[in-house]
């Protein structure tokens, strides 16, 4: 079970602010979020990486080099760094790969409620974290993607064999460095001495200002 | 001795872990643990010797993450090296009885079609390793921590056709008793009995505590000799450092108890050392080995699913198959396998447990639609499929690239056939129908046809196939040409059963050929066939009549229990007509769209085909209310799944207007290709556009994801298209868009493209030279209209 925001599987959908969809759509909605339900295997890896700042703009991670403005913005200020990756689980692909033979409209709801789903399942993780970090008096900057920004999406590679993701989660990466699991994010969160009031999020930090989902 | 004279009767004892031991010796985390092979030698010569003396049998190479992938530039290098220090080792620790495991671990990435490693690439890649590691000297191929059954299948073939080496396999499982990517402890040992290896069992992921009820199911289940490689316990975080929580006492106790229940090779894993080994070692070795013992189960699988035949019937749905059918015909010359893949679906809903897979049409490429349907059929459903073919080349390549122990379908008595279909059993692994007909024809008798069945078993046998593998056809002919063929049909499935004890299998409604009212006679027939012992069933199973036999049939022989099935199944019926129907009559056929009431939308054209010309159904009432919704869509007060489920009535109203109008030319409004591209697999955003174009009476075809650019601009050739639609997720995978875009325009220059997906704009659109942008699905159809002049 995961408790994941319905309001934000309406937002991936297409509803804004207070637009509600209609019955019929409500009652596919519920039936596909009890299937998701049926499906999902969450799992998720997470390890503290030393992080240093060589250069401007630029970051070592373990034996990671990562040259991004607005990674380094985020990350301003912190000497570590946890990793952390999280997937859904292959099931949740067959069934939008099921449903895409046969009921399109049950494919878009699947993956609206699983992109809220891994949303809400990486907050769980990631506040587990948090409290880790604080029992050593440390603080978490907000989470932050490989393509966020000028972050680049080939860091996922890094990403996934520095937590050996194939192996502990079942999380791999294809050629052209998307995830697989399709519902799966991996991230870095900051970790630094003081706690900063920053909540700037990926959305906002982004650069692609005309995207429909932008919050 | 050799090994495969020792395996299984006397103990063999693996090593332990070999990653943590080198995290502990400096492995830096994200580090490559086989660069140490060049790197730090001595280290892993030590290690090796470490376990040697400790009373390993089997040590392995250092291998685990070899492969091509990781190592494009110096794979040869590190598994030669790997090979060398394990010899070294052994020669050191004066333990010339030892045996080198050369050692392989999953690749790191997913198949295809989930993911975008061809099976056979990986089947390449694990294939150069066992050369190199074979060549260099290793006495066995240890192929481990496999968590899909897939990648497994791949590694084992490589295996098979790479060396002469015995095959050991371990898989990973969770504590549910479960791979990650679904497969169960039956699923999977089906599969690798199938495919011969030499050995099977688990390792990693869990502890010897937690592994027990996973070594207790293998026990039941295997009729190989078990291999037991577990991890010290499970982990947890100290210190920022992973640890294991038993430690070597507790592991070599909890082993002993392993030990009792039945396996035959022990070793360990992560967080083991040579410490744990020894412990082990000591506390097992004295114990008598259990004999591997044949467990006689007729087993076929998919990726996550086992069947087993000759305990409760077996219901092998038979639609799959052109025979008779105009529309599968279609659907297999214009290569639509969504079509297809509804059917497997529409039948796992309505109660088969395994697929029939029928391809063949004189004029398409046989071998290459089974390959495709096989690999589509299995990343959308889990029953086990049957490959259905006379065709000896398109059953080879649908068993080698099925995700499991198939059935096939079939061979017969005749020599030509079982020289052909035997090797491929041997070779993949599968469960054979064998058609009790030879070259003198079919028997009339049932003795004639037990003849034929003992012939099949015993030519099977001479191939190395046991009799398990085999389920004999008694062949249901027609009563309408010889009335006594249903007693002699009957007879034999008796005579099998009873004085050859096997197993049995019919095609039921061949019984009712050229008669009225098949139905009647082949759901009487089917109950009873299942009465003389009937094991598998090949009917429709979206028949009512026939499931009501085989769920009477079942509740009235207690294989029900409680006859929940059979109440399940029937316990609501007939209910109430629901109150939303009625209120749905009312409804006109555009309101019924509009909502996206597909049944209804179907009901309500039916109705008005009563007293209106099918077309001017069309004109007024479907494609005004598409064009409704359409607009309401891009007004922004109607959203993407009312506008699906809109889409979805009225194709179904489509559907019913089409039937109605048989026989009358099908008008498309234009051809136009969709395709996912190169190296992406995001094809979500494709399949919307695909649905609405349809809609709007355009003909798709559908190339699919991760489509190279040379097969658009081959097809987009080849059909004369004059609309290429291509989507992509990911600035990554943009690239390969421009470049299938480059080689259009050089090769097709009169073919108009549109692009879309989450980071394209007009002007990265306009930057790759497409000649359009389509922000959502609507904007695709009124580009298509603009380029087809509707």
């Amino acid at each position: 079970m995961i408790a994941f925001e319905r309001s934000e599987a309406l937002r991936y959908l297409g509803y804004h602010g207070t637009q509600q969809p209609d019955e019929a759509v409500q009652q596919s909605l519920d039936r596909c979020a009890d299937e998701l339900q049926n499906v999902v295997a969450p799992k998720s890896v997470f390890q503290a990486f030393p992080l240093t700042h060589p250069v401007e703009g630029t970051m070592k991670l373990a034996d990671v080099f990562i040259h991004s403005k607005n990674l380094s913005r985020t990350l301003k200020g912190c000497t570590s760094v946890y990793l952390m990756a999280a997937t859904l689980g292959i099931d949740v692909d067959r069934l939008i790969a099921r449903a895409s033979a046969v009921r399109m409209s049950d494919a878009v709801m699947y993956q609206a409620i699983a992109a809220a789903m891994i949303e809400a399942y990486c907050d769980e993780v990631n506040e587990v974290l948090r409290q880790e970090a604080e029992r050593v008096g440390l603080y978490c900057r907000p989470r932050f993607s490989p393509g966020y920004g000028d972050f680049r999406i080939e860091h996922q590679r890094d990403f996934s064999r520095l937590l050996n993701t194939p192996k502990k989660i079942g999380l791999t990466v294809t050629e052209s460095c998307l995830l697989v699991p399709i519902k799966s994010v991996t991230a870095v969160i900051g970790l630094s001495n003081s706690p900063q009031p920053c909540h700037r999020k990926g959305c906002e930090e982004c650069d692609k200002k005309d995207c429909a989902f932008r919050r | 001795m050799n090994l495969l004279e020792k395996l299984g009767r006397e103990w063999l004892f693996f090593d332990g872990g070999t990653g943590t031991i080198l995290q502990e010796r400096g492995l830096a985390a994200g580090e490559l643990p086989e660069t140490w092979n060049l790197t730090h030698p001595e280290e892993i010569v030590s290690l090796h010797c470490g376990y040697l003396e400790a009373g390993s049998d089997i040590i392995n190479t250092n291998t685990f993450g070899a492969n091509a992938l990781k190592y494009p530039d110096n794979l040869r290098e590190i598994v030669e090296a790997a090979v060398m220090h394990a010899k070294k080792a052994r020669a050191l620790s004066g333990r010339s009885d030892a045996y080198i495991a050369l050692d392989i671990g999953p690749t790191g990435r997913l198949l295809q079609p989930m993911g975008d490693l061809p099976f056979e690439r990986a089947v390449e890649l694990f294939g150069e390793v066992v050369r190199i590691g074979a060549a260099a000297g290793a006495d066995l191929v240890l192929i481990e921590t496999m968590s899909d059954s897939y990648e497994a299948k791949a590694a084992v073939l490589a295996a098979k056709e790479n060396c002469d080496l015995p095959v050991f396999a371990t898989m990973i499982f969770d504590e549910n008793g479960k791979m990650l990517t679904g497969g169960t402890v039956d699923s999977v040992v089906a599969m690798l009995e199938g495919l011969r290896v030499d050995a099977l069992g688990v390792n990693c992921g869990l502890g010897p505590e937690q592994m027990k009820p996973i070594v207790q199911r293998l026990t039941q289940v295997s009729s190989l000799p078990i291999i037991v490689n577990p991890n010290a316990g499970l982990p947890r975080s100290e210190n920022g450092k992973t640890v294991f929580d038993i430690d070597a006492d507790a592991f070599a106790q909890l082993m002993a108890e392993i030990a009792d229940m039945g396996v035959q090779v022990l070793g360990g894993c992560c967080g083991t050392t040579p410490d744990h080994i020894r412990r082990m070692i000591e506390a097992c070795k004295a114990k008598p080995v259990a004999p591997v013992t044949p467990k006689h189960r007729t087993v076929v699988s998919s990726f996550s699913q086992a069947v087993e035949i000759g305990k409760k019937p077996v219901i092998i749905g038979e639609r799959i198959n052109p025979t008779g059918k105009s529309k599968f015909k279609a659907a297999l010359r214009e290569n639509n396998i969504e079509y297809i893949l509804s059917e497997g679906l529409t039948q796992e809903d309505s109660g088969a447990h395994i697929l029939d897979v029928n391809v063949g049409l004189p004029e398409i490429d046989e071998p290459k639609m089974m390959e495709t349907v096989v690999s589509r059929l299995q990343s959308v459903l889990a029953l086990p499929l049957q490959i259905d073919t006379s065709n000896t080349e398109a059953m080879e390549r649908g068993m080698r690239l099925y995700n499991g122990k198939p059935m096939i379908n079939s061979v017969s008595g005749k020599m030509e056939s079982m020289r052909a279909v035997f090797p491929l059993v041997q070779k993949y692994g599968g469960v054979v129908v064998g058609l009790t007909l030879d070259e003198n024809g079919i028997p009339n008798t049932a003795e004639g046809r037990v003849q034929i069945a003992r012939k099949i078993y015993d030519t099977a046998a001479a191939y190395g196939i046991s009799r398990d593998d085999i389920v004999i056809d008694g062949l249901a002919m027609t009563i309408s040409s010889d009335s006594g063929s249903a007693l002699v049909t009957l007879e034999t499935l008796r005579r099998v059963r009873d004085e050859l004890g096997g197993h049995t299998i019919l095609g039921v409604s061949n019984i009712s050929f050229g008669l009225p009212q098949r139905e009647i006679i082949n759901a009487n027939f089917f109950t009873m066939a299942l009465q003389n012992g009937l094991s598998c069933a090949i009917i429709n199973p979206n028949t009512e009549a026939m499931m009501r036999s085989y769920r009477a049939f079942l509740a009235l022989t207690n294989q029900d229990a409680q006859c929940s099935e059979y109440i399940a199944a029937y316990g609501n019926q007939p209910a109430a007509i629901p109150q939303n129907t009625s209120a749905g009559a009312a409804m006109t056929l555009g309101e019924s769209i509009e909502r996206g009431l597909s049944e209804r939308a179907a009901q309500a054209t039916r109705e008005a085909l009563g007293h209106t010309a099918p077309l001017e159904i069309v004109n007024t009432e479907l494609i005004p209310a598409l064009d409704r919704v359409g607009k309401g869509f891009e007004r922004g007060t109607i959203f993407l799944p009312q506008l699906l489920m809109s889409a979805e009535a009225a194709k179904a109203a489509f559907e019913v207007v089409k039937d109605a109008m048989r026989g009358a030319p099908q008008q498309s409004r234009g051809k136009i290709i969709l395709a996912t591209v190169k190296g992406d697999i995001h094809d979500i955003g494709k399949n919307i556009v695909k649905v609405l174009l349809e809609n709007y009476g355009y003909q798709v075809i559908d190339l699919g994801k991760d489509v190279d650019p040379s097969l658009i601009v081959h097809t987009a050739k080849r059909e004369n298209i004059q609309l290429v639609g291509l989507s992509a997720l990911m600035t990554t995978t943009v690239v390969s868009m421009e470049q299938t875009i480059r080689l259009l325009r050089a090769e097709k220059p009169d073919t108009k493209i549109v692009v879309g997906g989450a980071v394209l704009t007009q002007e990265y659109a306009d930057s790759i030279g497409a000649d359009c942008y389509a922000r959502d699905a609507m904007a695709t159809v009124h580009f298509a209209d603009q380029v087809f002049g509707n």
